[in-house]
Parts: structure tokens; sequence; C-alpha cells
């Protein structure tokens, strides 16, 4: 039968070309959901596709990436048609936007925020001050990189990044989720 | 000097000077008019009473910013700069006071109270007490951060930084380690008297071979 | 949130004692990274110990160690809703110290995009404010406002947040005929259209006055004596505005109303910025209208860089050039304080020059510093939820706020 998400099959690296979606995959689901009333998949692809459909993000806004990062979610660019929301609580949210400069004080209570997420939970860290203290490297009280505190699964740079940019990483991370098998066993 | 910049045109200075400092008599220490700025020197004891003035008699009704300086050369290493504005005479004065990190400087809270956090930070970066403030806390930096980063000889990089540790399962502190040192160039051109010793000159001092 | 009670709460007949909540660091409503020590008495807020810092970059520290060019980024950092306000106090300041001129058009430039900043920042605070008294709608129209206003900076800087546009000497880059066509007819369609329409469901709305009217009253005296400025000052009824009072660049040209408060409530206040966007509005379309043509930043090779087509042909401009972007140049020693309007309130630069390309010290006054500072005697007597009010008609930035 085919496949809910096109995970296999599919290569992975061919960044630029524009799929046109495939119209006889629908038909074909279409046509089993009528004809049977179920569908019938593998759990690992249906959790791939729950979790590459919901990314809820926790909204950790700490400094100008912010900005960019309440840009995306706003009309022009509309974050929420990936299926990512943002949420202010680290317990109903799957991903966490480390969005500008993680300073000493602040440290803490990042680190706080990520363990209070629940299972299985991805990280973005978002411009070159989260990537690696950036413009404020050498700073006393600046962090120097927000993976020396969380692990990071996907670095977007810029200063700030462009909403595109983020938009982009979001669709990274759906891309490495699905590719990489999270069902432990 | 004629004035060709474009920046904010507060009243005019003339005559600000003699009036002030006929009015701070043996208060003022020294004062000066550079750049478009008039700038104010008080001893340090009497700045509470020197701003109270300005205040009350000079219509200086705002304190709109404190700075600290530092100059490490001197006994006195700190400047504390008071940035007065008059709301009715339009014009900006800068008033100073130095000190040193064992000679407290008498809290302005009494006049403004807005000087409580401005007086906080400057104790946070520089280490100037001021006596009086009931709440000198430190303000900006790390909850338990030593020393004062703003001075001249407190290294960028500072001396801690932070990770987290697996093991304990919490954020630790370290000893900063940097994969690549900050680096600064020397600007001190040779033609305009470097204060060091320029490669290859030492060998005209040293034993000829 | 984390809530503890001071002392247990017991049965019968004793009196609860107030408890502590802690509000932030990480709190939707903190507009950023601001921690809040709340002191509440049931619902009623008794004392507010906010904690800053979480932000503190060391920027003062790390200015000192750049030339005055290569620190000029670091502004644009501060107050990010609002990043060429930030740039034209240093510039002014750096200026100042230098006694260079700025060639007319560079200054209608800067007066242009600094108004077109200002609408940009207050579509921010306004959306959010209104978000955190909870109305969604507005925010999302006057993004699409901040959008138009980021493409304008994209097109004339390269970037769409941190423009590094206003160099000290005039501004990087001359803009595209195209950009001032376009911006004259965003203008007079998009901005009023969008606007005023998201307005229009806010400031008669019922349920945003009583969420914001007669809340944080400050009288003139105590605004002064706090240290207020911006929209905070305006809306206490003072008519205190540094583009007015002290004009720099081409501000003394420009026919502008300074919008003033009556009540100096959080309605107050949030009614002064919607109303010096329009002013901004008419000051951006006076620019459009007057700018002349000519250089765009000044002659002084010692302070600003040759173009590069000269550079081709000119042996001195391309020594010109390599110095300034490596030494940089040398400002005369001595020190000045430059405050703007930016959209927040006055942001002043408090800079010591030695005589060397380094700034020897750069203070910088931060408008939400004495705003939030005032947060306890504001909220003091108010309920809990309208701290979030108070919050955002202050309008506070971490970046600047921290440094």
């Amino acid at each position: 039968m085919s496949t809910l998400v096109n995970s296999a099959g599919r290569p992975l690296s061919q960044g630029g070309a524009v799929t046109a979606p495939d119209q006889a995959f629908f038909n074909d689901l279409n046509q089993e959901v009528s004809d049977k009333g179920f569908l019938v998949t593998s759990t690992e692809e249906l959790f791939q596709w729950a979790r590459t459909g919901s990314l809820w993000w926790m909204t950790f806004g700490l400094a100008c990436c912010a900005v960019e990062m309440i840009h995306v979610n706003m009309p022009r660019y509309d974050m929420e048609r990936f299926g990512a929301a943002p949420r202010a609580s680290p317990r109903q949210s799957d991903v966490m936007i480390v969005a500008g400069t993680l300073c000493n004080k602040m440290a803490p209570a990042l680190r706080k925020v990520y363990d209070q997420m629940s299972e299985p939970k991805y990280v973005i860290s978002m411009g070159s001050c989260a990537n690696g203290g950036g413009y404020y490297h050498y700073s006393y009280s600046v962090v120097r990189g927000c993976d020396r505190i969380v692990p990071v699964d996907i670095y977007v740079p810029g200063c700030p990044p462009t909403a595109e940019a983020l938009l982009y990483g979001v669709m990274q991370l759906q891309r490495k989720i699905r590719r990489v098998g999270t069902v432990e066993r | 000097m004629t004035v060709l910049h474009s920046a904010p045109k507060f009243a005019s200075n003339e005559g600000v000077l003699d009036t002030l400092s006929a009015a701070l008599g043996s208060m003022l220490v020294s004062g000066k008019e550079e750049h478009g700025e008039v700038v104010l020197t008080i001893a340090r004891g009497e700045i509470e009473n020197a701003l109270k003035l300005l205040r009350d008699e000079h219509e200086y009704q705002a304190l709109m910013e404190m700075a600290g300086v530092d100059y490490p050369s001197r006994p006195e290493r700190f400047d504390v700069v008071y940035m007065l504005l008059s709301y009715t005479k339009n014009h900006r004065l800068l008033v100073k006071v130095n000190a040193a990190e064992n000679t407290p400087v008498p809290t302005v809270t009494t006049l403004w109270p807005n000087a409580g956090w401005l007086e906080r930070e400057v104790f946070d970066m520089y280490g100037v007490i001021f006596a009086g403030n009931p709440d000198l806390r430190r303000i900006l930096t790390d909850y338990g951060f030593e020393g004062h980063p703003f001075r001249k000889d407190f290294p960028l990089t500072g001396y801690q930084e932070l990770r987290y540790s697996e093991e304990d399962k919490r954020v630790v502190y370290e000893p900063v380690k940097l994969a690549q040192d900050l680096r600064q160039f020397d600007f001190m051109s040779p033609w305009e008297g470097a204060e060091y010793v320029l490669p290859g000159d030492e060998k005209a001092e040293g034993d000829k071979v | 949130m984390s809530m503890q009670l001071e002392q247990s709460p017991t049965t019968t007949g004793e009196v609860v004692d107030n408890y502590t909540i802690n509000f932030g660091p990480q709190h939707p409503a903190a507009h950023g990274v601001l921690r809040m020590v709340m002191e509440l008495d049931g619902e009623v807020i008794e004392r507010i110990d906010p904690h800053v810092g979480l932000l503190h970059r060391g920027t003062e520290k790390l200015i000192e160690h750049k030339t005055y060019l290569q620190a000029l980024p670091y502004f644009d950092r501060l107050d990010y809703c609002s990043p060429l306000g930030m740039e034209h106090s240093y510039v002014l300041a750096v200026e100042k110290l230098l006694n260079v001129e700025v060639p007319l058009r560079a200054q209608y430039l800067r007066v242009l995009f600094a108004e077109l900043t200002r609408i940009c920042n207050h579509m921010l605070n306004i959306g959010s404010h209104v978000m955190d008294v909870g109305a969604m709608t507005p925010n999302l129209w006057l993004f699409e406002i901040r959008e138009d206003c980021l493409n304008f900076f994209e097109r004339a800087s390269g970037a769409r947040m941190h423009s590094a546009w206003f160099r000290p000497g005039g501004v990087h880059q001359d803009v595209p005929l195209k950009l001032l066509a376009d911006m004259a007819e965003w203008l007079d369609t998009r901005l009023p259209t969008l606007f005023e329409d998201a307005m229009s469901l806010v400031v008669d709305n019922r349920i945003f006055k009583q969420r914001n009217v007669d809340i944080a009253l400050v009288s003139k005296e105590d605004a002064i004596a706090w240290g207020f400025s911006g929209p905070m000052i305006r809306a206490a009824g003072i008519p205190w505005d540094i583009r007015k009072q002290q004009p720099y660049d081409v501000y003394d040209r420009m026919d502008f109303e300074i919008p003033v408060g009556t009540n100096s409530d959080c309605y107050d206040r949030m009614m002064v910025r919607v109303e010096e966007v329009r002013q901004s509005a008419k000051i951006m379309k006076q620019c459009l209208a007057e700018m002349p043509e000519g250089p765009i930043c000044s002659d002084d090779r010692k302070v600003s860089p040759p173009k590069r087509a000269e550079m081709k042909s000119s042996m001195e401009s391309l020594i010109h050039h390599f110095k300034l972007y490596t030494e940089g140049f040398h400002v005369p020693a001595g020190e000045v304080y430059v405050a703007t309007e930016s959209p927040k309130g006055e942001f002043g630069v408090y800079l010591v020059s030695d005589g060397s390309n380094k700034p020897y010290r750069c203070k910088i006054r931060p408008t939400a510093f004495s705003h939030l500072q005032a947060m306890d005697f504001m909220s003091k007597g108010h309920m809990l939820p309208d701290a979030t009010a108070i919050l955002g008609a202050i309008d506070v930035v971490f970046g600047e706020c921290d440094r």
C-alpha cells in the first residue's frame, strides 16, 4: 500500500527542486478510505507523521531573534501551516527555539525549561549568539553557544536569521525527524 | 569653534559655568566647558548638597543617568558622572565626583528615587560604594558573580563560564577556556612613537656581535 | 511560575499572610527575560522586585575593545525593536566629538528612517500590549505593517533588522529612487488603511478600556523624579520631546505635533503611541517631499570611506579605505552625553574618548531602566493581571535595559 509520509524512497539531499504533489498518492489514499473505511500503515510512519505535523514550539525568545521568531508566526510567513504553533508552557511543547543571546544568568532557567519538556523533544538554536556566542562571544557574561547547556538538533545561522531562514530550519527539523527513527524499543 | 555637527541642540552654555561656579562655591573642585558640554567636578562629600542646590535653585529637575568611568592610573580611580537635565531651561549638565574603592560616595536616592538602580549599577560594574543607599545589591551581573566587570583590569572574557554537566545534572561553573583568544591589534604607528620596543630595536642596545 | 507560601495558611481565625510569586524569567507577557518577585495579598500586588540583567551581555565592555565603527552594530542589537533609533544617538555622539559636518541629504535620510523605525517599534509595542490584555487580531494586522517596514530597511541596507546603516559622517549607502517612491505610496495607502483599521478595533473597545484606563497613574512630579521619558512622560502631561526641544539632524525643519496625555494611565500611554505613529508618517512625508540631492556622507576622508569607484583610480582613496577599515578613525579626547528621542524615550550615549581609535568608555542610557524601576510604585495596589498591562505600556525591551 502507499505510505502516509514519503520518508523512504525519496532522495533526501536534493534541495531546491520543487516537487509537485503526487496526485496518484492522494487518489490511492482517498480510494482506500472510501472503500474500506480505514487505513493501514506502520506505527513508525504514523508517529513520524504526527510528530512532524504538530511541532508545537516553546517560545524561548531571549533577544533580537525573538522578533524574527514572532514574524514567522504572523500572517506573512504563517508557520502554523506546518503545524508549528507557539506554546507558552514547556509541558505542552515539542521543540524549543532558543532565539537570542543566552547569558550566564539565564542559562539555568533555560535548562530547567528544557528538562520540563516532555519527550520526544527537539531544540532549534536560532542565530549566531545561540549557535556560538556570535558578536558577544568574548563577553564575560555570555554562554558561548546554547549547545553547552542543551543538546541542539538544528542550527539556524544569521544575525538575526530572517523569518524564511527559521522556517527553513523548522522544515529541516521535520526532515530530521522523518529520517532518524525516534521510537525507542 | 564653529559647530558643524548636527547633534541635539540644547540651550546655550554661555554664562552657565560662571553662574554655577559662583553658586556652588567651595563645593566645586573644577569646572570646564568642552565639546559643548559643561562638566562640573564636585568634592565627594558634598555631592548630595551640590545636586540638591542644582535641583532646587537652578532648575535641574531630573537625573537622567549615572555613569562610572575607571582610570586605573589615578589614586582615586573612579569617576561617577551624573547627567542632569533641566526641562525648564532646556539644558544639560554633567556633574562628576572622584572616588576610590574604599571611599564611599553619598547617595542621592534622597533627591531622586530613580538614583536607586543607577547607583546599584555603578556599584555592580565598578565597585563604587554609595553610603546611604538602602538597597545596594548587584543588579545586572549573574547571581553570585564575583568582581566588578567594567573595571579596566577585569578581563573581557571574565574568569568563569557555564556548562551543563551530565554527571551532576545541573549547570556548573568552570574556569574560562577559549578555543581562540580575542584578537587585539596594535594600531600604534611606529612613526607616531610606539611605547614599546619595536622588533629588531633591541639589537641596537645589546652587545654587538 | 513557582508559588510558595511564606507561612502555611491555618484554618481558623488567623490571617493568611502575603505570599510571594515568581514571575518569569520565561513568561510570554514579560516581553523578554524579566523576572519579577511579587508579593501579593490575595490578588493585590503589595510589592514588586524586578530582577533585570538576565540579558546582560556586557555590551559596554565589548565596545571598549572595538573601534568606533566596529562598535556601531552593537547599538542595533540593544533595542532590537527600533535598531536605527539606537544608532542615531551613537553616531551623533561620535560626530559631536569629531565636530564633523553631515550633508543635508544624509540628515534627511536619517530622519526618514528614524521615523520609519518609530512606526516599526510602535507596531510591535501596541500589538503586544493589546495582546497582553487579551486581543489577538490587531496584532496580526500591525505585524503586516512591520513586515512592510522591514522590507524597506532591507532595501536600504540589506538587512531586515540590524541595518548598521547610520554611520559617523552620514549614512552607509544612498537609497534607490524607487524605494522612496514606494515609501511615499505606502504612507498614503497601506499604512493608514491597515493601521486605522486595526486601531478602530482597539481604541474604543470596552474591554481594552477596562483593562487600561486608570491603571498605574503617575503624577507629573513623579514622572520627573523617576526620570521618565518618551511616551511615558508625555502621557503624564508634560510635552517633552527631544526632537522638538533639542532638535537634531533636520527635525527643526519638520512640522509635527507632540501628543500629550491627560490622565497619565496605561491607556494614555498607548494612545500617545498611536498618535505618534500618525505624526511619524507626517514627518516621513515631509522628508520625502523636501529631500535634496547630494552626497550621503561627509567628504572628510578621515571619517567616512571613499566611494568604491574612486578607489579604482585613486591611490589616496585606497589608502583612506584601508586605514578606515583596519585602524578606524581617531576621535579627539573628551566626553559628551548625547540623547535622542528614541521610540521608547530618551536614549543617551555618554562617550568618553582618550584620543585613540577605540572608545575609552561608552555608557548607554537605556530608556527602560528608569521606567522598570518605577514598576514597584506604579503597580502597588493594583491587581495581578494589571501588571501585564503596566508592563506592556512601559514598552520595555531587555536588549537595551540589560545591555
